[in-house]
């Protein structure tokens, strides 16, 4: 049976990924994007996930440890080409939220002995816990370094009486020894895509968010279909030149032609993070342009 | 009339150069059965005493596992990116120590290189056991021990298998190919001596003997297919084990992190393999020869011939590490060659010229010929090489985690604690345990190749004074 | 057929053997065949057992089937599982990569191949075996032995071509 399955769709099982247009028949393809100009670093979005995704909260020692928990991390940056007059200044940081890229040709998902990650036909890369045995070749392989290991058992230590009762029932507590990551609230998105399926229409733009969209206060966090053209994230992409498929992007080629010509032409602020690893990632982030000290 | 006026005398030494003696080819045949099999005694008090500390460090190695598999790996001091640690370094240590075996038995042998004779078979099982302890690592470095067989490929009723893609299931199922037909063909060049040992053996042992010796009567049409055999299991374990260690280094290789992103991995990783296996069978064959009297038969010029070859390997690695580095320092990845700076002089700088320093530059006492016949000398030079190429390990694992492509995530201030020391330890009292057996069970020197070798070589020197004896005399003046 | 008997002599070294198995190929004694007289030694060598005659060996053929049968149905088997139902895509790669499937094919190639030779070996060991038959516990230490399976009749001219050759010691059942 499966040698059949195997010579009738030969072509369609050698298709290298991501191919152009790969999405442009498909329902749903997640994405982000990420204004770092209008991020003020508040955290507000990294303890939503906390609570949308039980994550559990290590304790300053294993955090100092670096065994921390936290699927979405604020990082700060000083000084961005500018010699710093000491290490932690006072004024002029920026934030960049950073968690799973959900990257169209992701290098964690080829590595997993056991397969426990893969892609979804809606465009997120998928972890599942219970094929999961710990080789942290995933985490080894990502560039961005976003996928946490559950270095202890959590579940029995983690949340003390009464604290198990605030846990989302949507979301597996994950014991020792597998690996964890953003997954963009699936559970979120599953349920918003069962509820469309049974009133027979796909999921309307703004109809579901992920817990750090919704909770971040200055719109910083941007979530949206892909897929659907008239969405806001997918205008988004289009207004940036963002193409998911493409590395180089058009604009970069035409920017670095026009420097060469000596043009020096408005840049768009999009961009996507470690893009020169081809790993085309599912976020894009606008470059800040607000001056860094007030 | 002749020029010169002095008596020209007969020749009385043979006129062709008989090569320095690898073996003393007098030696009788009982008289090597006698002593090999003298090593298969009741042991002296030191062998019990050796044995009981392997012991107690396995029992400490499994105590630091227990404790790790009941809390979870980050008792291990990993953390976010250092994910991988001392275990990964020391499973490719101890697989690369596995490859020596395969070089002195099936390389060696179908370059019918003599030498081997006396020596392969305590390189044979000194790769089935480091092969075995390799596997301990595999299983104690994951985070779900208890799953560990979702590796394999069983049909189960949820239809999913393993990902095929991954270097670590080509791993497994490399290893465990290199496991298997390494202990066949352990066992398997081991049958007549094993028909040696039932022949001399009584009350349970002769049984013992006589299940694994096959019924092995010495018949010529059992040494005919026994030869073919043995020299197709030689042609093919050679690839493999070459294929073993490639496929370890492409856990590496195939990914994009800093410096591991490079093809010129899976040769470095054999020649690693090949260099740190030598070294041990230079430990080991000091030791046996110490400890078996085995004088006879693991002699110095033996010993010169694998200290030549350890120096020729040792070159061919120092080839391929500055090959490595030209690579990444010439190339167009500004981050790789940042990792390579960072691993010259950031956190684990000492231990990166150490391991540039015990690899490439302590093998030259290998080109002393008076370095190379003192026992002591080589004795600690043969562990100083295998500390150096465990460094290597160490140095290829821990830097690209600390100094990768996102700044953020650096972590440069790792170091490993108790529980991965202890474990490692561990692993070399569980090593040490099982050659210790195998000593005391199995002949540690191959007795029906030693008198191969003892034969051909009378049988050419009687030759060679043949035809001395029969070449014309110089004419006398 | 009338009920054989076998008898074993020993020699000190090849070049005795030799002679004595030149010897039993040209006399005229009836009532054995040289394919029944087989030389056991410590050690091999094959020159003197060619004197007994081609004996054809036949293990690498199986090594070959072994090595055919591993690689092509180690491929399909690895292909057919990742094409199952449970098709996921994984990284930018196909569902069926071929350097994966290779090398896991080359690992299986070997593994089989090995294992058809160690079986067809133990085949073979297993075909000959003759229970009960005559053997010296010195051929394991330095004695060459040549053991013929004769009629009764014979054995007493066998005896006789053994001891012309200086044989050390002959035993008969």
């Amino acid at each position: 049976m499966s040698f059949d399955n195997l010579s009738s769709n030969w072509s369609k099982l050698r298709v290298k990924r991501p191919q152009p247009d790969q999405y442009k028949d498909a329902p749903y393809k997640w994405a982000m994007v990420i204004d770092l100009d209008a991020c003020t670093g508040c955290n507000a979005c990294t303890t939503a996930c906390y609570a949308e995704n039980n994550l559990p909260v290590v304790g300053k020692e294993r955090f100092l440890a670096g065994q921390a928990m936290h699927w979405l991390r604020i990082e700060r940056y000083w000084g961005e080409g500018e010699e710093l007059t000491q290490e932690f200044p006072e004024q002029g940081a920026e934030f960049l939220p950073m968690m799973c890229q959900q990257c169209e040709s992701a290098p964690c998902e080829i590595v997993c002995p056991v397969g426990a990650t893969h892609h979804t036909p809606d465009g997120l890369n998928s972890q599942v816990y219970n094929r999961c045995i710990g080789s942290r070749y995933c985490s080894a392989n990502c560039p961005y370094k976003v996928r946490y290991f559950n270095w202890f058992d959590y579940p029995t230590n983690a949340w003390p009486s009464p604290l198990e009762q605030q846990l989302n029932p949507d979301v597996t507590v994950r014991s020792k020894g597998v690996m964890e990551k953003c997954t963009f609230c699936v559970q979120r998105l599953t349920e918003a895509k069962s509820k469309a399926r049974t009133e027979g229409r796909i999921v309307n733009d703004g109809e579901v968010l992920t817990a750090c969209a919704q909770a971040c206060p200055s719109s910083a966090i941007h979530f949206g279909n892909l897929a659907d053209s008239s969405s806001k994230v997918a205008k988004m992409w289009n207004a940036q030149q963002v193409e998911l498929s493409a590395y180089p992007q058009k604009k970069d080629e035409q920017r670095e032609k026009d420097e060469q010509l000596g043009k020096n032409e408005e840049v768009v602020r999009g961009y996507r993070i470690l893009e020169d690893l081809r790993t085309y990632p599912s976020v894009v982030y606008l470059e800040r342009i607000r001056s860094a000290e007030v | 009339m002749n020029i010169h006026n002095e008596e020209q005398e007969v020749a009385t030494e043979p006129r062709f150069v008989i090569k320095p003696k690898d073996i003393n080819d007098e030696i009788s045949w009982a008289q090597i059965n006698e002593d090999v099999l003298r090593s298969l005694e009741r042991p002296r008090a030191l062998y019990w005493v050796i044995f009981f500390a392997s012991l107690g460090l396995f029992c400490w190695g499994v105590y630091c596992e227990i404790y790790q598999y009941n809390t979870g790996l980050g008792v291990a001091a990993l953390n976010n990116p250092q994910v991988w640690g001392l275990y990964i370094a020391t499973f490719i240590f101890w697989i690369g120590m596995s490859h020596s075996g395969t070089l002195l038995s099936a390389i060696l042998l179908i370059m019918h290189a003599d030498w081997r004779k006396p020596i392969y078979r305590f390189a044979e099982a000194m790769t089935t056991f480091s092969l075995m302890t390799a596997g301990l690592f595999v299983l104690v470095h994951l985070g779900r021990v208890w799953q560990f067989y979702y590796v394999v490929a069983y049909p189960s009723e949820r239809w999913t298998w393993p990902n095929f893609s991954s270097p670590l299931v080509w791993d497994a199922t490399a290893i465990g190919s290199y496991l298997t037909t390494s202990v066949i063909f352990l066992y398997f060049g081991m049958i007549p001596d094993l028909a040696i040992c039932r022949d001399k053996a009584t009350g349970v042992r002769r049984l013992f003997y006589r299940v694994l010796s096959v019924g092995w009567k010495g018949t010529d049409w059992q040494w005919a297919n026994f030869r073919v055999t043995y020299l197709t299991l030689a042609c093919l374990l050679i690839p493999l084990a070459v294929s073993v260690h490639s496929i370890v280094a492409t856990d590496f290789a195939v990914s994009q992190q800093p410096g591991w992103h490079t093809t010129s991995f899976p040769p470095y990783f054999v020649a690693g393999a090949l260099y740190s296996g030598c070294a041990a069978i230079i430990t080991l064959f000091i030791i046996l020869r110490y400890t078996f009297r085995f004088e006879q038969y693991m002699t110095i010029p033996i010993l010169e011939k694998l200290c030549k070859l350890t120096f020729a390997i040792s070159m061919v690695w120092t080839y391929l590490n500055m090959i490595e580095y030209a690579a990444v320092w010439y190339g167009t990845d500004p981050v790789a060659k940042q990792t390579l700076i960072f691993r010259a002089t950031g956190t684990y700088a000492g231990w990166w010229w150490a391991m540039n320093i015990l690899g490439s530059v302590v093998p030259f006492t290998l080109t002393f010929k008076a370095l190379r016949t003192h026992i002591p000398t080589m004795m600690v030079v043969s562990l100083l090489l295998n500390l150096g190429m465990w460094i290597e390990r160490f140095m290829i694992v821990t830097p690209t985690f600390a100094h990768g492509y996102y700044p953020w995530t650096w972590n440069d201030h790792w170091w490993p604690n108790w529980v991965q020391i202890g474990i490692i330890a561990g692993s070399f009292g569980w090593f040490t345990m099982l050659f210790m057996l195998f000593c005391k069970i199995f002949p540690s020197v191959s007795m029906y190749e030693v008198k191969e070798m003892v034969y051909h070589r009378s049988q050419a020197r009687k030759g060679a004074a043949l035809l001395a004896a029969s070449a014309p005399q110089p004419a006398k003046s | 057929m009338s009920k054989k008997s076998y008898i074993l002599a020993l020699f000190n070294d090849f070049e005795a053997a030799a002679r004595a198995i030149a010897a039993l190929r040209e006399s005229s004694l009836k009532g054995f065949k040289m394919r029944d007289v087989t030389l056991k030694s410590p050690i091999d060598h094959p020159e003197c057992a060619a004197e007994l005659g081609p004996r054809p060996v036949y293990i690498q053929i199986f090594s070959l089937i072994g090595a055919l049968l591993g690689s092509s149905l180690g491929f399909l088997a690895i292909s057919s599982a990742q094409a199952n139902f449970l098709r996921q895509p994984r990284g930018g790669f196909p569902i069926v990569p071929v350097p994966p499937n290779m090398v896991i094919t080359y690992e299986l190639f070997i593994l089989t191949a090995v294992f058809f030779t160690i079986i067809s070996c133990y085949v073979v060991f297993t075909l000959h075996h003759q229970k009960n038959v005559l053997y010296n516990a010195a051929i394991s230490v330095d004695k060459i032995g040549i053991l013929v399976k004769a009629e009764p009749e014979a054995i007493a001219g066998l005896k006789d071509i053994f001891n012309r050759h200086h044989a050390l010691e002959i035993s008969e059942c």
